[in-house]
């Protein structure tokens, strides 16, 4: 049984003229012990796949089958439930709670299950130690450095035993020897049987994959499985992969595509990659991303 | 689940302690709407005490009869003029004294009898805050007070140009601190210090003179003294127990009828009535001015619902994460819950403690006396408390309801 199916899942946001679709009937379908890469441009739809499969957010069509269960009508208290025991999160900016210790944030997913105090900080100290920062465990997020602070994030997504592990470009913030780290660290949780999924933009980082899934404008282009240590084969070529820019260009609606096109258009192959495509909706073909590149 | 509250509230402390100033404005309303409601709650009640004391000191068989009709609420006429001389429609003529004394059962009485002339002693000079008062020897008795110096006019000294005088007459007209046998004058008539009255136990609100300022002479030297013009405000009457109160009554009210032709012109008070009337005021007054204070907790309330508002508002990313790592819409409620009880309840607190010493400040300067029971404090605990649930509850529920990726988003 696998652990992830969704079948033509389709997000829409807004109404009416002002609607978006952000997920265009993707059907992906991952096994329990992948350990996958989710790639593409910005505003592909990458984040917001991740919010469907984190159960943050709810398909507006298609369905959703999480370990076996259909989870695309959950009500937000079941939803909540969902995340703290099958789902762990890992977020680009950490996403501490600046105010508690960090192992208090560590044992705070333990606290909404309803653990004693001791239990959870005797489990919260356990995980600390096996990322390796448990002597910064009464320490507060900002005396950490970050690839600390994203080893704390990741003992807290740990914590609860999840079955899943959603990070969402979880070295974006970090620099390449803690990027590292990070990635190592996944690795390993990888090994010990958990099933990873996560976000990127660095063709690099691949060599931890097992499985590379491509986006583009909210639909799924590309799937190729992947050896480990090795950079996927297609990772490299494809255009958007081109690390993005800044947040605040990201903000002021420049994303790293319309900023590369004018200097490489040779590069433009990736789209003969695309197989078996649906057809395009008329949603679609309004995008903008899709007015850049024609 | 227990273990969790108790770490919303720990958390609750935090966020109470770090913004202390603007958290201290937020339960300005509800610290001031607390300590006003018990400081003047527990005035009342104290007032109360000291009527209940004076009554019992002076005995539960003091007859009073007062000239005029005074209306005490009879359950059927609400009247608010129930303060004795603001319903005067009648006098006590100097005669009526003699009548009351020559009652059936009456053991004791005395006259009342105030007059206005010049007071002069050496060397203060003239005394103008005292009053002068005309009355028989059994005045000690009906009111249970004793003298601190010398003896109060005896049956002998009827007649005589001697005086009794308080003790805050004693401090201000003289400059010997026992002034016995001194003599100053009353309306150009020389009189001697025969006795000092020992410190009155004056209770605010009270009907009394002041008798602390008080002289009191002979009560026909008086009428001597005026040409038998001394108004008799009062005239106080005693039986053996309490038992004969009503009969005497009866009596003292048949007599004094027959006396003023008819004309129900006075009112013969019993102990208990006398206070009734003061009671009623005080309650009404209590009730009203505690109204008041309780719209300050109101008020505090939706001030805390403000700051909640922007708390929230402000912790939308911290709600966003918690959400996503797993807290359940009512965790995210209780927990905003918690921290606005914590913060009505924390004003409540200090609110509580402001009225204890606002209590003892009023004892030291002031003749009042407030009784600060627990139930008041009770009251007062539970409804900032209230106030703080119910306040708390609307940015409470905003924030258990904000969409987890909308909360994650906000910065």
């Amino acid at each position: 049984m696998a652990l992830i199916e969704l079948n033509e899942v389709s997000k829409v946001y807004g109404f009416g003229d002002a609607s978006t679709l952000a997920l265009d009937e993707a059907t992906l379908t991952i096994e329990k012990g992948e350990f996958v890469a989710i790639m593409g441009p910005s505003g592909s739809g990458k984040s917001t796949l991740m919010n469907v499969i984190g159960l943050l957010d709810r398909p507006s069509h298609g369905v959703f089958m999480l370990d076996g269960k259909s989870v695309s009508k959950l009500k937000p208290n079941q939803a909540a439930k969902a995340r703290r025991d099958t789902i762990g999160f890992i977020f680009q900016s950490f996403n501490l709670l600046p105010r508690l210790s960090v192992l208090e944030n560590v044992a705070l997913p333990l606290a909404y299950r309803g653990l004693s105090l001791s239990r959870r900080t005797k489990q919260a100290s356990n995980m600390l130690e096996r990322v390796g920062i448990q002597d910064r465990e009464y320490f507060l997020p900002n005396q950490l450095s970050g690839g600390q602070l994203q080893c704390a994030a990741i003992a807290r997504a740990l914590v609860n035993n999840p079955k899943l592990i959603i990070a969402d470009e979880p070295t974006g913030n970090l620099d390449s020897a803690a990027s590292r780290l990070v990635m190592e660290l996944l690795s390993e949780i990888h090994k010990t049987g958990n099933t990873v999924l996560f976000v990127t933009h660095n063709p690099e980082l691949t060599r931890y994959a097992t499985r590379v899934v491509y986006m583009h404008d909210g639909s799924i282009i590309h799937d190729e499985p992947t050896a480990l240590g090795q950079v996927a084969a297609t990772a490299r070529k494809v255009l958007y992969t081109l690390s993005t820019t800044s947040e605040d260009d990201d903000l002021a609606g420049v994303s790293a595509l319309m900023m590369a096109l004018p200097t490489k258009p040779a590069e433009r192959k990736p789209r003969k990659v695309t197989k078996g495509k649906p057809a395009k909706s008329t949603i679609r073909r309004t995008s903008k991303s899709d007015k850049a590149s024609k | 689940m227990k273990s969790l509250t108790r770490g919303h509230l720990k958390a609750g402390f935090d966020s109470v302690r770090r913004a202390k100033m603007r958290n201290f404005w937020t339960m300005l309303g509800i610290i001031i709407g607390v300590a006003s409601v018990i400081t003047i709650v527990s005035i009342g009640e104290g007032v109360k005490v000291q009527i209940a004391q004076q009554v019992s000191k002076s005995g539960k068989n003091l007859i009073t009869i007062r000239p005029g009709t005074v209306n005490i609420n009879d359950g059927q006429n609400q009247n608010f003029n129930v303060l004795a001389g603001l319903s005067i429609t009648g006098s006590l003529r100097p005669q009526d004294a003699d009548i009351v004394t020559k009652s059936k059962l009456v053991t004791a009485s005395a006259p009342l009898a105030a007059i206005s002339t010049k007071v002069v002693s050496e060397p203060a000079g003239q005394f103008r805050n005292g009053v002068v008062i005309g009355t028989t020897p059994d005045f000690p008795t009906l009111v249970n007070q004793s003298l601190a110096y010398g003896v109060f006019l005896a049956p002998d000294d009827m007649g005589m140009n001697v005086a009794v005088i308080g003790e805050d007459a004693a401090d201000k007209m003289f400059d010997v601190d026992v002034p016995l046998g001194h003599a100053f004058t009353i309306g150009g008539e020389e009189f001697i210090v025969r006795g000092i009255l020992e410190d009155f136990n004056n209770t605010p609100l009270s009907d009394r003179a002041n008798y602390n300022s008080a002289i009191f002479i002979p009560y026909d030297v008086a009428q001597k003294l005026t040409k038998d013009n001394a108004v008799v405000y009062e005239i106080l009457a005693k039986t053996a127990n309490e038992n004969d109160i009503q009969p005497a009554i009866a009596d003292i009210e048949k007599n004094l009828q027959a006396s003023h032709g008819g004309q129900e012109d006075f009112s013969v008070l019993e102990p208990n009535e006398a206070v009734a009337v003061k009671n009623n005021v005080l309650t009404l007054m209590t009730g009203l001015i505690s109204g008041v204070a309780a719209i300050s907790l109101l008020v505090g309330g939706i001030g805390i619902m403000n700051v909640m508002l922007v708390s929230v508002t402000e912790r939308m990313h911290e709600i966003g994460i918690r959400k996503a790592i797993g807290a359940t819409n009512r965790q995210i409620l209780s927990q905003f819950m918690i921290e606005s009880s914590l913060l009505s309840l924390t004003g409540g607190i200090i609110g509580v403690v402001i009225a204890f010493a606002l209590d003892g400040l009023l004892r030291f300067f002031t003749n009042l006396r407030p009784v600060i029971t627990w139930e008041v404090v009770l009251i007062a605990f539970g409804v900032s408390l209230i106030v703080g649930i119910i306040f708390g509850s609307i940015p409470a529920l905003k924030a258990a309801q904000k969409d987890p990726i909308e909360a994650l988003r906000s910065q």
